[in-house]
């Protein structure tokens, strides 16, 4: 079972291969998109994304083409989302970690994983099917950046409960004991030292939520009510950037496709320097977590 | 013997679920002094300390029988015992140098507003235990940067503050030199041994020479039939010359350990 | 006596202050966490709980293998259950060699932090980051028109190789890092070619690891609909071949629930078996993580 060291070569050129495909895959979207947005992207065009006030790129006499209601409403979802979902799982991670003995805490962890696998199509379905007749019933019309927010809150808060819990194992033990050997109250060891130690962690946790939620689709598209419009409460209804293109790239032309091209671009640009930059700081506490 | 006691122990028991690590030990720690515990690794001296301010409390499934006094008057081991104040009085200082990793300053106030001090005060408490520590003047114009940026001994040096700042009756030190450099060791040791008369210290040491250098009582710990126990008390000096248990004969010379 | 100190730590027991102050501030945060706590899992068997209620009703074998009729509204899924597995199955035989060639490359032929290993892993990173409506569109413009291939199960398939490609990378280079570092030179010692050393010892062993990234990877695959959308296409025929269009499961719950009016009864029941089996395989990742930590760790004492 001897093999020549030729092999060897042969080996290493065969996966250096498949490695470098891999490695480049990112640089192939990028370049995909980017000429798939080239039209739109001319110098002429550049600035009608910004300064038109509304989203009709059908329109044979007056085309619109105003992203920016569309940021605005994927900045907003997001928000929203983040809202609902980070002290909702910092806080479930304090009381698992700190409050209650350590095997609740491993079978909380199985179940977050398992909660962080369940596809967006599920959340999506279950907001329209139950969340939004429920707002309705509140605030007509119901599918509206409410539900929106808070569908894609549920969606990202298994991503930041479990990575707030594994930021707070992470705290040094020591650093509990000095809390302990100081008289330190347990409320007062987590909010004085074990969260402030745990910060980056945290952070990390909630940045990489962030990207995912900017990112989502199928979750949102279900229940936001497809608006392009600045909402003026959260019971209007708004349209992301990913529902528009998840919408309309069925049966898009020439230069309207163009446009969603361009919004997948900003998308991926987005995501991108969010997660670039978390993995730029120096410990990353990010990899448990995907 | 009884009056000048600062802290009493009777019959203490330590088990780690099957594990004894200390059994049926007996002491009386005198107000004042400099107590030193020595003996070889794993012979319970670390656990006998971490119960006299019950921070055996922490470790699952640990039991704590037997009765340790402070003062005569609170019993440390009784369920009802106010732990958080408890440790108030008697503080701890690790092996490993632990200030938080956040500002000088705020390694004073959390535990100070913790215990209810008022913030008016804290300045003055500040300076006061850096200075007995000696660190006031190598750090007073950066009370606000991280106590990380501080070297091993320093650090060490400011946990004890930390621990003074609290105004204890007694210190606890777990080796509080075993994890620094000797130049610094020799420091933080000048330090502890300057707190004699001050407080009360009970210090855990694998260094005999230091326990030599400092100690007015001294415990030798020695493992009998599994368990952690004293095989010799007395006065530091009359236990060093001549000590009547054979095994703490052998390590007090060098021989063993 | 420090050993003492080094097992797993706890603070729970620690009883609040019997100052009032103390045991106030205590209870609050308590009671804070407990709602967060008990919130989070109770929305989710809420969300669970309502999908089993508005979908077990629908549910049948005749379900399962049935046709699909009158746009999804009536029948079955047996198609769909077809085509979601072929294009799984194209999607694996891609991205399995591939993700695992470029970890073992990473990890074995290149040294670490090296030039192009860095490039490397970088562009992996960032591929993980790309929104799955992103690789839709990617997959359409690249696997569907340049390449030629249609809206087919092989488009769809490719474009969730693409998309699940940084997990198993990701997955078969710590479980290649994770391997005893002894490992090597020992092989070494024997005269073995690095060839011999991978094959025979190093990937063996680290199977396990592996494994737990293709589960993973086979629960992301089979959740994604965004990047399925203008790929693999929506007809809802059995597939004659991978060229045929083929509707995933995700899709087909997607498209009843938002634009067939009345298809929300057979969207549960789909949404149901699609849950379950996503969950039966993360289950089965994270058991088998599980079984490979503590594995790993009993062999290093």
């Amino acid at each position: 079972m001897c093999r020549s060291p030729r092999t060897d070569r042969v080996v290493q050129v065969v996966l250096g291969g498949l490695a470098l495909l891999a490695g480049g895959l990112v640089l192939l979207i990028f370049v995909f998109l980017f000429l798939g947005a080239w039209p739109a992207l001319e110098p002429g065009r550049l600035p009608n994304l910004f300064t038109d006030e509304t989203w009709r790129p059908g329109s044979q006499r007056d085309p619109q083409f105003g992203l920016l209601p569309m940021l605005a409403a994927s900045v907003l979802v997001t928000a929203l989302a983040t809202a609902i979902a980070a002290p909702m799982g910092i806080a479930g991670a304090v009381f698992h970690r700190f409050y209650l003995p350590d095997r609740w805490e491993k079978a909380n962890h199985r179940l977050l994983e398992l909660l962080a696998g369940v596809p967006s199509v599920v959340f999506g379905f279950w907001g329209l099917t139950v969340l939004v007749p429920a707002i309705n019933h509140l605030h007509p019309p119901g599918q509206s950046l409410l539900a929106a927010g808070i569908v894609l809150g549920l969606m990202i808060l298994p991503t930041i409960a479990i990575t707030s819990q594994a930021a707070l194992r992470a705290v040094p033990e020591n650093q509990l004991l000095a809390a302990a050997g100081l008289g330190l109250g347990r409320a007062r060891t987590i909010l004085s030292i074990a969260l402030p130690a745990a910060k980056s962690g945290i952070g990390a946790g909630i940045l990489l939520a962030i990207a995912r939620a900017i990112g989502e689709t199928m979750a949102v598209v279900m229940v936001c009510g497809n608006i392009a419009e600045y909402p003026s409460s959260v019971f209007d209804p708004v349209r992301p950037v990913t529902s528009t293109i998840a919408l309309e790239m069925g049966y898009a032309t020439a230069s309207h496709k163009a446009l969603l091209y361009t919004a997948g671009l900003v998308l991926m640009l987005v995501t991108a320097a969010l997660v670039g930059w978390l993995s730029f700081r120096k410990p990353n506490p990010v990899e448990s977590a995907t | 013997m009884k009056s000048t006691s600062r802290i009493s122990v009777s019959g203490l028991s330590v088990r780690y679920g099957a594990h004894e690590a200390v059994r049926d030990v007996s002491l009386a720690i005198p107000d004042g002094k400099i107590s030193a515990l020595v003996g070889p690794s794993g012979c319970g001296k670390s656990t006998f300390l971490h119960a006299l301010n019950r921070l055996t409390d922490l470790v699952p499934g640990c039991v704590v029988e037997g009765s340790i006094r402070l003062d005569d008057d609170l019993e440390i081991t009784a369920p009802t015992t106010d732990v958080l104040a408890l440790r108030r009085h008697i503080g701890m200082v690790f092996q490993k140098p632990n200030p938080f990793p956040q500002s000088i300053r705020r390694n004073f106030e959390i535990p100070l507003r913790e215990h209810g001090v008022d913030r008016k005060e804290i300045p003055a408490i500040i300076e006061r235990c850096l200075r007995d520590v000696g660190l006031w003047d190598e750090v007073s114009d950066r009370l606000d940067r991280s106590a990380l940026q501080l070297s091993g001994g320093q650090q060490q040096r400011l946990c004890i503050a930390r621990a003074l700042a609290l105004d204890p009756k007694v210190i606890l030190f777990d080796e509080p030199c075993s994890a620094l450099d000797p130049l610094a060791s020799g420091v933080v040791e000048d330090h502890i041994a300057a707190l004699r008369g001050r407080v009360t210290v009970v210090i855990v040491t694998h260094n005999l020479a230091q326990a030599r250098r400092i100690a007015d009582e001294l415990a030798v710990f020695w493992v009998r039939d599994g368990a952690g126990t004293i095989v010799e008390t007395g006065p530091a000096s009359k236990t060093f010359e001549s000590p009547t248990d054979p095994d703490a004969a052998r390590y007090l010379s060098g021989e063993r350990g | 006596m420090t050993s003492d100190w080094k097992r797993p730590f706890l603070i729970t027991p620690v009883k609040p202050s019997t100052k009032p102050r103390c045991l106030y501030l205590d209870r609050t945060v308590g009671i804070i966490g407990a709602l967060a706590a008990a919130g989070t899992a109770g929305i989710f068997l809420w969300i669970i709980w309502d999908l089993v209620r508005l979908g077990l009703p629908n549910l049948s074998w005749t379900f399962l293998t049935g046709e699909v009729e009158e746009a999804g509204r009536a029948g079955g899924i047996g198609p769909l259950l077809v085509s979601t597995w072929w294009i799984l199955v194209c999607c694996l035989a891609v991205a399995v060699p591939l993700g695992i060639g470029c970890a073992v490359w990473l990890s074995e032929f290149t040294r670490r932090g090296s030039w192009a290993g860095r490039w490397i892993t970088g562009g992996i990173d960032l591929l993980a980051s790309v929104p799955s409506i992103v690789f839709g569109l990617f997959g359409m413009t690249f696997f569907c028109q340049v390449l030629g291939l249609g809206f087919s199960i092989l488009s769809g398939g490719l474009t969730l190789a693409c998309m699940i490609l940084p997990i198993l990378v990701r997955t078969t280079l710590s479980a290649l890092e994770g391997l005893p570092s002894d490992l090597r030179p020992g092989a070494a010692a024997l005269g073995l070619t690095r060839t011999t050393t991978l094959a025979r010892i190093l990937l063996p062993t680290a199977l396990p690891g592996i494994l737990v990234g293709v589960t993973l990877g086979i629960g992301r695959a089979l959740s994604e609909t965004a990047a399925l959308l203008f790929t693999s296409g929506y007809s809802t025929r059995w597939p004659q071949s991978l060229e045929d269009s083929g509707r995933a499961l995700s899709v087909h719950i997607f498209d009843l629930a938002f634009n067939i009016p009345n298809g929300a009864a057979n969207a549960s029941a789909t949404a149901l078996v699609l849950l379950g089996m996503i969950l039966v395989i993360n289950f089965t990742a994270t058991t088998l993580a599980d079984h490979w930590m503590r594995r790993l760790s009993g062999s290093r004492l």
